[in-house]
């Protein structure tokens, strides 16, 4: 009788907190990507991209699963403001018949007037929320975080996921929540984020696509670099590349340096591995960095004709491109310390890493310190491989 | 040999009771017992072998088991025909010895149980007939008529000796011919069993590409001589009892002396001995009567009707159970691991053995955990998917009314349905139900917006898999899914983990006569990996099971990995 008694205790304590979150797939609004503007009022606007599941066939009639059905729309972009961005989400529920859910949310994307405020505020509530992810995308807008979020992609079925994919293929300098969050936290370091843009891109093509029409696709444009939280300016794609470089965190890419012999006629190298080190110096006045960087790739295009083989020409192209890397690099260095006076670098902290009682002192104000910095850029390239080729088919022995 | 001498009905030759008879049994049957047809055995042991429990099958005149037989002939007739009154099948045929009118014969068997060719052949038409041929017109009195009947009349293989009646019942009720001779006290038994019985063949249960095809069949005879004919070696001992107040089923116990541990055999004969029962119909009811864990849906009691099975979980020390009238043989100890090994994987090369037995241990997670998985995810943790992967699923749920736990269980149980159907339907028909039901119960449930197409993949996928391993652990996880299922409709991932957990702690607390349930994994035996998830080779396996063969463990010479012969070169290099 009493063990009759504690197992149906037992049950009850398990099974009284039974279906406590349980949710259907289908009262679920799916964000794919979230937006946050600052309105002209001071208000806090957020934008989100809500995935239409309807539309995406699924097994029912009309396309196969996961097929987007044509003439219907896969997503639902809403926007609402409040004071701050819960407020605009609890707005939003109003608006919207289905719980919002956050967890497949890839993109987060702040309006380039927030972004000169300062998006410090705009984080915590995504840094806080159990069902928000830390790894997904963060980047800027030109413009307001809704135009980019309105659009929608050609090749992908949503303009958030292309975003995603594009952001994880490295195509610029993607950054992840958490790194944004680290950023803002270290004084040694300040957050440069993707800048996100509509540019005009290509015309759809296929069979009984007639007519021309305006489509906008959205493409990264170069980097947003913050000083602390709030945006200092833009980086355009080639000093983003150098922004790369000197944070180690160029792991694929292509550098294209004229040929040596025929200078009009160009070399393009594919990088495989890279590896930045970054070291200070500090003498109680001046602050230097030499910043060494290693990589090694593939030639992959050869316009020129010189034989690669011949002694010197290999060596020789190595030197062309790191000069060109280094060039990348000081033109990133000269917008960061000269235009902007921000350390995007993360230089600081390898400073705190090495110099942890100077650090004390200077992180206050590190960035004034930063912008007077020595920094040297010297860069090594090795050529590993040279395709299929070796010699081009025409060249006479 | 103290079980023996506490429980003298297992090994009947040797036991106190028949040491009376082991005189004339000796003269008369030892020659015949040892190269003729299977039924002589039985002849022995269906007669010899008292019933076990002790317990009257006639309620009417309860005092007849006592009886001893009669010296006169009509008594002992009117006793049998009281005994066998309203049972139309037994035969009574009286005839004379030798054209003698004087010493009159009774002949008592069990129509369709005796060879009948054999009876009226080498019994009466020897008997009546060609005995003065012999004798060349001498009489024979009735006093010299039974040794004389014992010693060159009669024809038959295998004769024992009766002087009670209960005994001669027993005989005439086991498919024996029992001769009456009037003037002597005595009945003999002649041993001329023959009945309808299937024809030894493939396994219907267990399938195989490569190894042998043959099972077991209803009749416990032929299937001890299948096992013989497998194990030549006095070492396989098979003992019989008889089981079942009513049926009087022969279970037979069969083990390799010498390879078998004591006490699990002992274990095995007293948890028998123990069973009082009316009727044993299938080696089942004997499982459930003497297996470890009665509630426990993992049954630790293993069965299969194949043959070349059973003979190696003999070889490994196990005990098998053979009971009359089944095909299915019982082997305990059980192991959990036996829900993936096949006899194939023995015989296959090992390398392709290993891959499939790992495959078939995803297939029993698979049947376990698919459902409960995809239940508690959608419900309870969508954010575990890729989100293509939730974009598709959700988009599959858009028009579905039922939440998933309702749209899997009905799923489930039209599944489960569909497959009993097919398994109950007659045999030409049971095709048409399963394509019906799968493609297009499966197609127009998606259609028509009931459930989604990833719930059907899902079912689908827990039922195929429910198939590639043994029928018998299918059913104990088909059961076991549903409770997993509903745990995890109510609280998700956090139900799903308390069942596993309960699950493993039940699994680890099991054990099947002495030997942990999960064993060679919890307890680890290391050498018994060899034969765990993957099979080694043969040359690697020389140890037999540790916790099983313990007395025992030595398979075969260590070190017979094949390699090149040590050639007259290389011997000198």
């Amino acid at each position: 009788m009493k063990k009759i008694v504690l197992l149906l205790l037992l049950f009850l304590f398990i099974f009284s907190g039974g279906c406590w979150d349980r949710r259907e797939l289908n009262e679920h609004a799916i964000i794919l990507g979230a937006g946050v503007d600052r309105r002209a009022d001071g208000a806090c606007e957020l934008t989100l991209q809500l995935a239409r599941p309807g539309a995406f066939g699924g097994g029912m009639e009309g396309g196969g699963a996961g097929n987007v059905i044509l003439g219907q729309d896969v997503v639902w972009v809403v926007s609402a403001a409040g004071e701050d961005i819960y407020d605009a989400q609890r707005d939003l529920a109003r608006q919207v018949s289905r719980h919002l859910y956050w967890s497949h949310n890839a993109l987060l994307v702040f309006g380039e007037g927030l972004a000169r405020q300062g998006v410090r505020e705009a984080t915590n509530f995504f840094h806080r929320h159990p069902q928000s992810r830390e790894t997904m995308w963060v980047m800027v807008a030109e413009g307001t975080a809704k135009n980019v979020l309105q659009s929608h992609s050609e090749l992908e079925k949503t303009s958030a996921q292309a975003i995603g994919f594009l952001a994880r293929a490295k195509a610029g300098h993607a950054v992840k929540f958490i790194d944004l969050i680290k950023d803002l936290a270290s004084p040694g370091a300040n957050p440069a984020l993707t800048r996100l843009e509509l540019v005009k891109q290509g015309e759809p093509q296929g069979p009984g696509t007639e007519k021309k029409y305006e489509h906008k696709e959205v493409v990264f444009t170069g980097t947003a670099v913050f000083r602390d939280d709030k945006l200092a300016g833009w980086l355009d794609k080639q000093e983003t590349r150098g922004l790369l470089w000197l944070r180690g965190e160029m792991k694929k890419g292509v550098v294209t340096v004229p040929s040596p012999v025929e200078p009009q006629k160009k070399i393009s190298f594919d990088i495989t591995r890279s590896k930045t080190k970054v070291e200070p110096f500090y003498d109680g006045g001046t602050i230097s960095f030499l910043v060494k960087i290693t990589t090694e790739g593939n030639l992959v295009e050869q316009q020129s004709k010189e034989d690669l083989l011949a002694p010197g020409v290999l060596p020789e192209l190595e030197k062309r491109l790191a000069e060109d890397i280094e060039e990348r690099c000081r033109a990133a260095l000269e917008k960061a310390q000269g235009e902007y006076g921000t350390d995007v670098f993360r230089f600081g902290e390898a400073f705190h890493r090495k110099y942890k009682k100077e650090w004390r002192e200077l992180k206050n104000r590190w960035d004034e310190e930063f912008a007077g910095a020595e920094i040297s850029v010297t860069a090594r390239v090795r050529i590993r491989n040279t395709g299929l080729l070796t010699r081009r088919a025409s060249l006479k022995r | 040999m103290r079980t023996r001498l506490r429980f003298p009905g297992f090994l009947f030759p040797r036991s106190k009771k028949r040491k009376k008879l082991s005189a004339g049994r000796q003269e008369v049957s030892r020659p015949a017992k040892e190269g003729g047809p299977p039924e002589m055995e039985a002849a022995g042991g269906g007669a010899g072998a008292p019933s076990a429990a002790g317990v009257s099958t006639s309620v009417k005149n309860p005092g007849w088991k006592e009886l001893p037989l009669s010296s006169t002939l009509d008594e002992n007739l009117q006793n049998l025909k009281a005994v066998f009154a309203h049972c139309s099948d037994i035969v009574f045929r009286e005839f004379n010895f030798a054209q003698n009118k004087n010493v009159r014969l009774a002949l008592i068997y069990t129509d369709g149980l005796v060879d009948k060719s054999l009876v009226s052949d080498q019994i009466m038409k020897a008997l009546s007939l060609e005995v003065p041929l012999v004798t060349s017109g001498k009489e024979i009195g009735k006093e010299q008529a039974l040794e004389f009947i014992v010693r060159q009349g009669l024809c038959v293989h295998q004769v024992e000796y009766a002087d009670r009646l209960e005994k001669a019942v027993n005989a005439v009720l086991a498919g024996d011919t029992v001769l009456l001779v009037d003037g002597h006290a005595t009945a003999l038994i002649n041993g001329v069993r023959s009945w309808e019985a299937r024809s030894v063949e493939d396994s219907l249960t267990d399938k195989l590409v490569r190894g042998p095809r043959e099972s077991f069949v209803e009749t416990l005879r032929t299937n001890t001589s299948l096992l013989r004919r497998r194990i030549k070696n006095p070492a396989l001992k098979i003992e019989t009892i008889t089981v079942g107040r009513v049926t009087r089923t022969e279970v037979a116990v069969a083990y390799v002396e010498g390879i078998v541990q004591p006490g699990l055999l002992g274990e095995v004969k007293e948890r028998l001995r123990r069973i009082d029962i009316d009727g044993v119909l299938e080696g089942g009811q004997i499982e459930e009567l003497i297996e470890d864990n009665p509630l426990s849906p993992f049954c630790s009691i293993n069965h299969t009707d194949r043959v070349d099975k059973v003979a190696a979980q003999l070889l490994e020390g196990r005990v098998a159970v053979i009971t009359d009238g089944t095909p299915y043989v019982l082997t305990v100890p059980a192991l959990f691991i036996e829900i993936i090994q096949d006899p194939e994987d023995y015989y296959q090369r090992y390398i392709f053995s290993s891959l499939v037995r790992i495959i078939r241990f995803i297939a029993v997670f698979a049947v376990l955990l698919t459902t409960p998985l995809y239940v508690s995810i959608i419900t309870y943790n969508p954010e575990l998917l890729p989100t293509p992967l939730l974009l598709s699923i959700a988009a599959q749920r858009e028009g579905v009314p039922l939440p998933a736990f309702v749209e899997v269980l009905l799923m489930e149980f039209v599944f489960e349905v569909l497959r009993e159907a097919g398994l109950r339907m007659p045999q030409p028909l049971g095709q048409a139900v399963s394509i019906v039901g799968a493609l297009v119960l499966g197609e127009a449930a998606v259609r028509g917006g009931l459930v989604g197409a990833a719930t059907v993949i899902v079912v689908a996928l827990t039922g195929v898999a429910s198939f590639s391993f043994c029928y018998t652990g299918s059913t104990t996880v088909r059961v076991i899914r549903f409770p997993l299922l509903f745990m995890a409709g109510f609280m998700g991932l956090y139900g799903v983990l308390i069942s596993v957990f309960t699950l493993v702690v039940h699994l680890a607390s099991l054990r099947s006569f002495g030997v942990p349930f999960l064993s060679p994994a919890a307890p680890l035996v290391l050498s018994d990996q060899k034969d765990f998830l993957v099979r080694a080779p043969w040359w690697a396996m020389f140890r037999r099971p540790r916790l099983i063969a313990g007395v025992n463990p030595q398979r075969e010479d260590p070190g017979q990995k094949p390699r090149p012969p040590a050639g007259p070169g290389k011997a000198g290099r």
